[in-house]
């Protein structure tokens, strides 16, 4: 499978940034932007994404496609999305192995499933589904999880691997999501990573969360932390290039710390490059 | 327990707003550091300082008007008595000043229920729809005799409210963090709308409110001066209609103009 060319690092475009980006053009190589924000009509959202997406690649990221609801695929959502990637004509699009509610009702949030055939059945059908309605293969994303269930009968990464062969999908891997989920469930992050198959990872997340001592959240509300940063070191190695990119959706810093955690990410993957060269010529 | 079983409930226990006693705990395994309930709890937790946040985002001079505490109450009434049944968050909040309107405890505080949908219309005015607004030259291009029967098309974000008076300086002071104004009786009329990537508002009297009302209806000009004039015979020349239509125009809240009846109106 040919993966897309790697877009190399980038941040996520909130409102709260607009206008320095459009002003300053800062040194980043793309933007991931929330689907749903610019899924309303027209006004500001809609005027900064065009500005921005002059200058750079823009990738599409949803919170709202609930791939493994049981509830039917919703097909207004989907076509809304179809027309704004249309207009938008991203790099990719994303959305998150989760679902958001049943019954015709959204929790808005990303909630966990059980790691079983069944789920494993359900969600690869709603993936070729989904991808068959908007015309483009998904890159699906693994979410942060707080509760493990009795039901499931295999681990997520082997349900993420599967899923991807099954539904001939892609993978968003968040680095900080594998970080968080592993202390939550208590299984090795480095175990994660070295089972999801390479040629199907297309992004990486980065972010920062938030250690309730007993559980950690998944926040975005603070600076990429040194597990996460050691985690995606890891990650590069083993799946190389990948476009990367920092969530930050929450006590937002001024953008020059999201820049220097940028450049920070730069370096651990220029050494990583470095290393790995060095070991091939030996 | 079948996918479908789970998830519902998984959903039933986060509306239910509280981890203890929930079914899905059943199937919650505790972790080595954490008990299940704790971990169910996040999602319980999450939901509701999810959707508080979606309500203080969108109703910050609401928030000032009614307080810390009567704004929770608020919120957490409206979060139990609607989840969201819309597939993007943005519309979540959009049902507010309904609820209060028909709900016991709220619906005698129309300075409240008024705020609201002045809140909401700034929200729904920021992005609404886009539109090129139309310029007034472009009415030459119709005949005199066609003027009675034009019919014009408004910019998507143009919302009119009849408010009690004093609304919008209660937003104003509410926004600014200064004293809030004390109630006034009577009603005041006010157009909301999008210029220059912003909701702007303006107060509208009472003629150019019906008129305004009228031509948003899809009212033809000729119509919009007569029934203006009937309801109220002393402000309502045509003069007077077309210095507003001017106005509207400048302003650019006219999108289309036609001739009603032909093709393209």
């Amino acid at each position: 499978m040919t993966r897309p060319a790697p877009l190399g690092f980038g941040l996520g475009l909130r409102p709260i940034y607009y206008e320095e980006i459009i002003s300053t053009h800062p040194p980043v190589d793309w933007f991931e932007i929330i689907s749903e924000n610019y899924m309303t009509g027209g006004g500001r959202p809609t005027a900064m994404l065009e500005r921005v997406r002059a200058d750079y690649p823009i990738v599409m990221h949803g919170v709202a496609m609930s791939l493994a609801s049981t509830d039917p695929l919703d097909v207004d959502y989907l076509r809304e999305l179809k027309a704004l990637a249309e207009r938008v004509e991203p790099a990719w699009v994303s959305d998150h192995l989760a679902w958001t509610g049943v019954h015709g009702i959204s929790l808005h949030d990303l909630l966990p499933i059980p790691y079983t055939r069944e789920s494993l059945d359900h969600v690869a059908e709603r993936v070729m589904r989904a991808q068959d309605f908007l015309g483009r293969r998904l890159v699906v994303e693994n979410a942060s999880t707080y509760v493990t269930f009795r039901e499931s009968e295999m681990s997520e990464w082997d349900f993420l691997a599967e899923l991807t062969r099954r539904a001939d999908c892609q993978l968003l891997l968040d680095v900080n999501n594998v970080v968080v989920s592993g202390f939550n469930h208590g299984f090795d992050a480095n175990v994660f990573i070295d089972a999801i198959p390479v040629e199907r990872v297309v992004q990486f997340h980065m972010a920062g969360h938030t250690d309730n001592g007993t559980h950690r959240i998944d926040t975005h509300d603070q600076p990429v932390c040194e597990d996460v940063f050691a985690l995606y070191e890891r990650a590069w190695r083993r799946f190389g290039p990948v476009s990367t990119m920092i969530e930050r959706d929450d006590n937002f810093p001024p953008f020059d710390e999201l820049l220097s955690e940028l450049a920070r990410l730069r370096e651990i993957a220029a050494r990583a490059d470095a290393e790995g060269k060095r070991s091939e010529a030996a | 327990m079948t996918l479908a079983e789970l998830q519902a409930r998984f959903q039933a226990g986060v509306l239910a707003g509280h981890e203890d006693g929930a079914s899905i705990l059943e199937s919650v395994k505790n972790s080595r550091r954490a008990d299940r309930t704790t971990l169910f709890g996040v999602y319980v937790n999450a939901y509701r300082l999810r959707f508080v946040e979606f309500l203080v985002a969108d109703y910050p001079a609401l928030r000032a008007l009614l307080g810390e505490e009567a704004f929770q109450a608020l919120a957490d009434a409206y979060i139990d008595a609607e989840p969201s049944r819309k597939r993007n968050a943005r519309w979540y909040t959009s049902r507010l000043p309904d609820f209060m309107r028909g709900d016991e405890a709220w619906r005698g505080n129309a300075r409240a229920i008024d705020l609201a949908l002045f809140e909401r219309a700034l929200t729904d005015s920021f992005d609404a729809a886009d539109a090129e607004s139309l310029r007034l030259d472009a009415l030459a291009a119709f005949a005199p005799d066609d003027w009675p029967s034009l019919v014009f098309g408004f910019h998507p974000s143009l919302i009119l409210l009849e408010l009690s008076a004093g609304t919008t300086a209660t937003h104003t002071a509410a926004v600014e963090g200064a004293e809030l104004p004390e109630p006034s009786a009577g009603a005041e009329h006010v157009a909301v709308w999008r210029a220059d990537l912003d909701s702007v508002y303006r107060a509208l009297e009472p003629d150019e409110f019906l008129a305004l009302s009228l031509a948003l209806d899809g009212h033809a000009f000729g119509d919009i001066c007569q029934m203006a004039a009937f309801r109220d015979e002393s402000e309502a020349s045509p003069e007077r209609i077309a210095q507003l239509l001017t106005g509207w125009f400048e302003e650019g809240l006219v999108a289309s103009a036609g001739v009603r009846g032909e093709k393209g109106e």
